[in-house]
This record gives structure tokens, sequence and C-alpha cells, in this order.
């Protein structure tokens, strides 16, 4: 309103626009560590920057290139790729059983939940350091167990042909207990009354599940999808301690390698042009997911 | 729902094997930090031995470990810190005033979920080295540096989880106190506040966690000065020979911590490990 | 103190229409009014623009000749008592009714004395020590209530406080609603969708639907007159019998409405508001209180038979097919007629309504004027 004095219009502007007040700080504070790695990314993989030299010569898309004719590079986002399938089918299908399975104990239910759930709470490279030691050829448990059945001594981790789904075993027995309690949670909210009617129509066990069950979690299982694709895709932490992407770049992730690129080898530009396509490639992946997932969830 | 009595036993089995397959590594793992050092390492296995301390003496003092424990302690709290401190006002207007960008800003934080943390480790590496040549102001290596990166993946996790905390309250309530008397921010700090505690305590433990058991950017980011528990895990390992025992009572005390909290948050856990995208 | 609300407009960004749409008001000091409508009729919205909590796009609100349009609604000298919220649950009942002493800054015997005294009006003073699990519903809108009064404002906005209770403690909190009004003489703004609670509470009703005031009046004059389609339908249960029909003129220069297989002679109340409507669109319309059961045909009767009964205690409510139309009929329970029984419905003509079809608005002579000056 023209006519209003200045006082109330601007009364009326920090009445309108209040919620700044309360985002700001965040908001701020987020595309400082957010957007600005992102620009920056993309800007030091134009050029040739390294942490020597002071001269930065304009590449153009150079380091993409290189990157992507690199393999070393393919390499490690093939096997980054075999992570990303291995372990989340893996622990999805383990998580969703043992959800199930969960639904039929009584006594003890509670106990066995908190004791399932204990490697989510691990750090990572500790659950690492502790399967090295369990594989450990000489003295480890999984070869003294092996040995009581006659097994010879294994060195799973230093084999190539069985470095890389050992190293998925693990991620998988850290991670499909997330599964697990995102399933369950999930199962824990679906409405009693289409079971019981089924149930009342004479609907066997299985069709129950095909049909109502299944459908009725979709978005928690794209959730629980999308939470593991995302983190199997950056696995780091684990690869680092127990082979430390050997032998012979079979166990290397993308993190791992982007992360030697640039502070083994010093390749910064490189190294940021590989992350700008790993952020372009998850961007795309969850995108995907997260438009499957919205058709049915209302967020925010 | 009734379940055959056989259906049951085998769903017994089955979890209880799960349980051990949990178990057996993580206590066979954790006896080994109570055992001395000839043993560490005896094949078969020694399951009957006098339990010491030597080796947690051994990591704390001879080590240094207290004073990794404490950067963890500083790094960790302060980065939850700061994370509540930006992220409960911005979860507060999320939660309760309608504008047009909300919904695009609340999906655009949990699209960040997605980054992978070397996309942010590397240019904070190369602008805190810029920092420090160009302007003299030294964040490598600095607990602050480290709270600030932190950012990354707790302050969108805070924003979602207070968020969901904040919708469960009717509007009326901090409504009821501004027509009696009190500012907006006056009736958050009166009211709502007090009642969301125990929803920003269960927060604070799960980001808690997250920033307790960080290593890559800490990896990346921290020094001498700010290293991290789970930095010096790895120095245990020398090629040639690893150090079980006082690996094993690093692991111990990285983990227990975190397992104590994991048990007063199970209520909880969910919510903060999705997000509370499925409320 | 008197409410004005001068041409008060309020749009929400996520809809089209107005959610309040130039609307203009006035509360007198000391009356209970009523604002009646069905959900998203605007009148919380109007509620809440009293209280500060939203802020109007245009238009003027003063309260006692203040101009409070633009005060925050801690400086307004309003209370509010909600619908889905009564107690902060962080607190005990003595420190919810202190809670807006404290913001005045009032010393603390003075406090004291203040709670006992509204805790008392209220009867919940042996409640003071009590938390709100302690406390039932009943006991904790009362302690809304309390807090409330007790800092003694000039006007009470309630949102349909009584709306989550279950309907004996409803009845009980609205006869002490009532009389909290007739001790404290002070303006009381109510805002409910429940038109019996409207009725039994208001001096003035204000019926509102899709942004607009349709009717201001006592209870008696938008029971007996509504001015529009509208307000007849939406107040009285059960609802009235509402029936599209045509104007026409007979032969000694009176007027009758032609109705789907039936056809009436309309008094004289009509005749002005007829004059140049023959051949139009009416929309005629009685209450079932006011159809007659009569023994034998006559003048604006049908004859029909009984097809539905439903008891309502010490009358019935029977729904009689007549000329193919469904008539709700109250009728004195001794009168226990049975499914099937034929029967005859006359409708007086003094208690006929009747509106236009396009506009809706009441075809009867001297209504009183729509908004009061």
């Amino acid at each position: 309103m023209p006519d209003q004095p200045f006082s109330t219009r601007l009364y009326h502007l920090t009445q309108r626009q209040r919620h700044w007040f309360f985002i700001a700080p965040a908001l701020i504070i987020l595309l400082l560590v957010v957007i600005y790695p992102i620009i920056f990314s993309t800007g030091v993989s134009l050029f040739r920057v390294t942490f020597a030299s002071q001269s930065r010569p304009f590449v153009g898309l150079q380091n993409f290139e290189r990157m992507l004719g690199n393999d070393d590079f393919i390499q490690t986002a093939l096997n980054t790729l075999y992570y990303v399938v291995f372990s989340v089918s893996g622990s999805f299908l383990l998580g969703f059983g043992v959800a199930l399975l969960m639904r039929r104990v009584t006594a003890g239910k509670e106990l066995l939940r908190l004791i399932l759930i204990i490697p989510i709470t691990m750090a990572p490279i500790v659950v690492g350091l502790m399967w090295n030691w369990m594989l450990d050829p000489l003295f480890g448990l999984v070869n003294w167990f092996l040995g009581l059945f006659g097994i010879p001594g294994q060195t799973m981790l230093a084999q190539a042909s069985t470095a890389r789904m050992t190293v998925v075993l693990v991620d998988i027995w850290q991670w499909y207990p997330l599964v697990f309690l995102i399933i369950e949670a999930g199962m824990a909210t679906l409405p009693r009354a289409p079971f019981e009617s089924a149930r009342l129509e004479g609907v066997s066990s299985w069709m129950i599940f095909r049909r109502l069950t299944l459908p009725m979690l979709r978005p928690v299982i794209l959730v629980a999808l999308l939470l593991r694709t995302v983190d199997a895709f950056r696995t780091f932490d684990i690869v680092r301690v127990m082979t430390d992407g050997g032998p012979h770049l079979t166990t290397e992730t993308l993190s791992l390698y982007l992360y030697r690129t640039a502070f083994t080898f010093s390749k910064l530009s490189r190294a940021a042009a590989g992350s700008i396509l790993m952020l372009l490639f998850i961007g795309l992946v969850s995108a995907l997911m997260f438009r499957y997932l919205y058709r049915d969830v209302e967020v925010g | 729902m009734r379940v055959p009595t056989s259906e049951r036993i085998l769903a017994y089995v089955i979890l209880i094997v799960m349980a051990i397959l949990v178990l057996v590594p993580v206590l066979a793992g954790s006896i080994t930090a109570f055992k001395p050092q000839i043993i560490w390492v005896s094949s078969p296995p020694t399951w009957i031995f006098e339990p010491t301390l030597e080796n947690f003496e051994f990591v704390f003092f001879t080590r240094k470990g207290w004073v990794y424990l404490r950067n963890s302690l500083i790094i960790s709290g302060g980065s939850v810190a700061v994370a509540l401190i930006l992220g409960v006002p911005a979860a507060y207007a999320f939660a309760r005033f309608r504008f047009r960008s909300s919904k695009a800003l609340m999906q655009w934080l949990i699209s960040l979920r997605m980054i992978p943390p070397i996309v942010v480790g590397l240019p904070f590496y190369a602008m805190f080295l810029y920092l420090e040549r160009g302007l003299g102001i030294g964040l490598r290596d600095t607990f602050p540096g480290l709270i600030i990166t932190y950012q990354t993946f707790l302050l969108p996790l805070v924003i979602w989880m207070m968020r969901g905390y904040f919708a469960e309250l009717p509007a009326a309530m901090e409504e009821s106190a501004m027509v009696e008397g009190y500012t907006r921010l006056g009736a958050l700090w009166r009211v709502v506040l007090p009642v969301v505690f125990p929803g920003i305590v269960a927060t604070a433990i799960l980001n808690f966690i997250f920033a307790w058991n960080e290593f890559f950017l800490a990896l990346i980011l921290a020094g001498n000065r700010t290293s991290t528990l789970p930095m010096t895990a790895g120095t245990y390992i020398v090629r040639t020979r690893v150090e079980w025992g006082n690996l094993f009572a690093v692991n111990l005390i990285i983990m227990v911590p975190v397992i104590v909290l994991t048990i007063i948050l199970r209520r909880q856990l969910v919510k903060g490990l999705t997000f509370g995208i499925l409320e | 103190m008197k409410v004005a609300l001068t041409n008060l407009v309020k749009r929400f960004a996520n809809s089209d229409r107005a959610a309040v749409n130039e609307l203009n008001l006035v509360i007198n000091e000391g009356e209970l009014a009523v604002l009646l409508g069905p959900s998203g009729c605007g009148k919380t919205t109007t509620l809440r623009m009293i209280a500060g909590l939203e802020q109007p796009d245009s238009g003027r609100i003063a309260i006692a000749e203040r101009d409070i349009t633009d005060l925050a609604p801690k400086d307004r000298r309003v209370a509010m008592v909600f619908q889905n919220f009564s107690m902060y649950p962080t607190m005990n009942v003595y420190d919810n009714i202190a809670f807006p002493l404290h913001a005045v800054k009032m010393k603390r015997g003075e406090i004291d004395r203040t709670v006992r005294e509204v805790a008392a009006l209220v009867n919940i003073d042996h409640l003071l020590e009590r938390s709100v699990r302690q406390v039932s519903g009943g006991e904790a809108q009362r302690v809304a209530l309390a807090r409330a009064m007790v800092r003694r404002p000039e006007v009470f906005l309630m949102d349909e406080p009584l709306s989550n209770l279950d309907a004996k403690l409803r009845a009980q909190l609205r006869t002490e609603i009532k009389r909290l009004h007739q001790d404290t003489g002070a303006t009381f703004v109510f805002v409910t969708h429940d038109q019996e609670e409207a009725m039994t509470l208001g001096d003035k009703i204000i019926v509102m639907n899709k942004g607009d005031i349709q009717q201001v009046g006592s209870p008696h004059e938008v029971f007996f007159a509504p001015q529009n389609a509208f307000v007849a339908s939406f107040v009285g249960t059960p609802s009235m019998n509402m029936f599209e029909g045509m104007v026409s003129a007979d032969d000694t220069a009176g007027y009758r409405v032609l109705l789907p297989g039936f056809e009436l002679t309309l008094p004289a109340r009509f005749h002005n508001g007829l004059a140049k409507m023959t051949g139009n669109r009416v929309i005629w319309g009685i209450r079932p209180e006011a159809v007659r059961l009569v023994a034998a045909p006559g003048e604006n009767t049908v004859g029909g038979e009984v097809e539905l009964v439903e008891a309502l205690g010490s009358r019935d409510l029977i729904f009689v097919r007549a000329a193919e139309q469904l008539f709700g009929v109250i009728v004195d329970a001794q009168a226990s007629l049975a499914v099937g029984a034929p029967c005859h419905l006359h409708f007086p003509g003094a208690q006929m309504h009747l509106f236009a079809a396009d506009s809706e608005r009441s075809l009867q002579n001297n209504l009183p004027p729509s908004v009061p000056p």
C-alpha cells in the first residue's frame, strides 16, 4: 500500500520475510560448505593446478578427457559399480529378510534388535580393522574356524580373486541392519485393516506379501535403497584400512582413487574433474530414485 | 499374527545365528584389548587369560590417546553444537512458516546427503591452503576448520530431524504465548524449546555419533594438532606388524560411547538415519 | 470494547479465492459475537487477524477506536483460546495460569493472588499443582480459559474451544463461558461451525461463507428470517426443506409458486418482493418444525406417506414422501406414526421462506438491513 508510512511497510515486510531470519544463518553456512566446493572443483577442473606449481594454465575439458581415457579411473569406476550393485542388493535382501523374521519372534526381540544394530553404530574404519584381524591368514578367527573343518588358511584380502567380494561382505555385514531398521519401521506403520481382511478372505501368506506388503512398503524400500546406494557409492574407510585398494587396484573405489590422485600424486585438477564426474553420476542416479520415491511420498 | 511354532523356531535360529555373527567379531576382537602382548596373535586364539589394562595405559598415555580423545570430543561436540545453533531455528521456520521456496529448499537439503565427501574434502583442503598462504588465516589442522567442514553432513540432518519434532507440535502453542504477551522468539524460547528438548537431545546424540565416527574429512583436513580417534586407529598398523592389542584398545574407546548412546537413542534411530523422509 | 473490522481482505498464496473478502463488521462492547460457518468460510482467519496471528492484506482492525492493525499480538490486549491447544505441557496448572503475568513483569505476590482468584473462577483451584498428564481434557480447557482471563483482556477470542470435547463437557463449558461473559462484561468473539453452539451462546451471530458475511443478526433473526438461501440451509437442524420452483401470478392478484409435483399459494408478505418475478425461478423452503400434519387435504396441503422415522427423544423426525419429494417433518413422539402410514402435510404461509434462485436473496418484505450500521 503506497499510502502507508515507511515504518508500517517495513513491519509488513519483516512479517512476510521473517522466515529468512531463521533460515539465513544455516543457509549461508551450507552455501559455503557445499556450493562453494562444487564451484571450486568445477573451476579447478578446467585448469591444470597442482599443489607444487604456481602456474595454472587453462586447459578446458582436458582433465575430463584424461580422466575418462584413464584405465585406472575406468577400473575404479567399475569397482565402485561392483560395490554398489553387490553391497546394496546383499544388504537389502539380508535386511529385508531379517525384518520379516523379526516379526515372527516375541521373547527377546528387543535384545536381538539391539545386538543386530551394533554394526551400524561402529565407525567404518573400526569395522575394517576388526575384520582385518578376523581374516588374518595366520591367527584370524575365520581361518581358525575353517581349519576346524580341515580347510587350509586363506589369504582372502591378498588375492585379487577374493579381495573384492570379501570387502563387499564386510560392508554388507555393517549395513544390512540399516535396511532392517528402515523396513521394520515401515512395516510398523502399515495399517492393520487390509491385512486382517485379506486373511479373513483366506488369501495366502505369499499373496498377501506380494500384493499388499510389498506395494505398501514401496516408499520405504526406496528410501532404504537410496540411502544404501549413496553410501556404497562413496565407500572409502573400509577399503582404505582393509586393502588400501590392492591388490593391483582390484578393490580401489572412486573415492580412494581420487583421494590418491589429489594427495599422493598431487594432481588436483584431475581429481577435481573426477569428483565432478562422480557427483554428476550419483546426482543422476539419486534424482531418478528420488523421482520414483516422490511419486508416493509427500515430503515437506 | 499367529505364527506356526516351526516357523517361529526357524526364525529364532536364523536370528540368533545373525546375532552371533555380530557378537563374535565384536567381542573376540574386543577381548584382545585386554590380552597381554605375548598372546595378541596366538593361534589357536587364547580364550582364557588374565585380563590386563596395559594396552589401554599404553595407547592412552604413551601414545597420547587422551589427546586424540580430547580432539574427538571437541570436534564432535563443537560441530554438533554449531549444527544445532544454526539448524534449530531453520528447522523451526521450515516447520511453521509457509513460504514459496520452503519445499524446494527442504528437498535440496536431502539431496546434500548424496554428495560424496571427496567432492567437499578436496576443495576445502585447497581453500584452507590458499587461505593460509594468501591471507595468513590458518584453518588447516584447526578445530574451527573441521567443525565448519562437518556442517556439510550434520546441518542438513539437524534441520530435517528437528523440523519433524517441531511439526508435531500444534502451532497454537506458541501462538497462544504470543497473544499472552510474548514475542515469537520469547514464545519459542520459553514454550516451544522446553517441549522439543527430548528431540533436541536425540538429534544431538545421532549427529554426535556421525561426527565421532567420521574418518574421511578428518584424514584430509586434520593434522598433528587435531587428529581424531578414528585417525589414530590406523597408526597401529605398520606394514610389517600390527599392534593388535593396542589397536583394539583404541577401537573400544571409539565404540563403547557410541553403543551406549545408541541404546539411549534406539527409538529415534530410524528417524535420524533416514532423514525423517518416512514421517 | 468495541471491535471494528473495516474492508478486511486476506488471501493465502495457495488459493485463488480470498479467504476473507472485503469484510466489514462491528462487534459492540460487551457483546458475545459468534462467527458461524462451514470450514473454509474465513471465520477462523478473521479471528486470527483480530489476534494478530495473521496479517490482513488490506483493511483495518480497531479495538475501542484504537487501530491495532499493525500491532504485534502481544500488544493488542486480547486473549485467545484455541481448539487444539490448551496447556503448555512443560508447566503445571499454576505456572500455566501465571505464564501471561510473567510477560508483564508482575510482582510475585500479586501473581499468586491473581492466579488463585482466576483459578477459583473457573473451578480449577484444587488442580493448581497438577501436571498436564493429571488433568482431563475439560480441565485443560478450563486452564486455557483461566490463562485467557488472567490478563483481564478487553476482548476474548475463542477459536472453536469446545470442538475437541465430548458432548456433555461441551454443554457444561458452554454454560460456563456464557456465565464468564456475563460476569466479566468483556467483548467475546467466538468461532464455531456448530450452529447449535452458536444459537445457545451468541448475542449476535455472524454467518459466513466463502470469505463473505452472509448475515448478521440475533439467533432468532438468523433462524426465523434468513436473508439468503445459504443461511436458511446452514442454520437449523434438521435442515430446512428447500425446493426450486417458479413463480406464477394467480387471478386474485396473489402469487403462487409452482414446485415439482405440487403448487402453493404464497402469503401477502412476499407480494412486494415478487412484483416483477412472475415466471422467475425461486427457492421455496420451510423448516421441518413448521410443517403441520393435518387430517384432510386443503389449501397448501400435499398428501403422502411416511417413509422413514428417526427418534429424536420427545419428538420424532419423520420423512414423508409426497408429490414425489421427500419432506422432513418434526412431530410429537406421541403421534407414533409408522412407516407407510398415509398423511397430509400442511405448509403454513407465515413460516414459508422464499429466495430468488439466481441471487439466493430472500424475497420477503421488510427484512432488517443486512449489515448493521
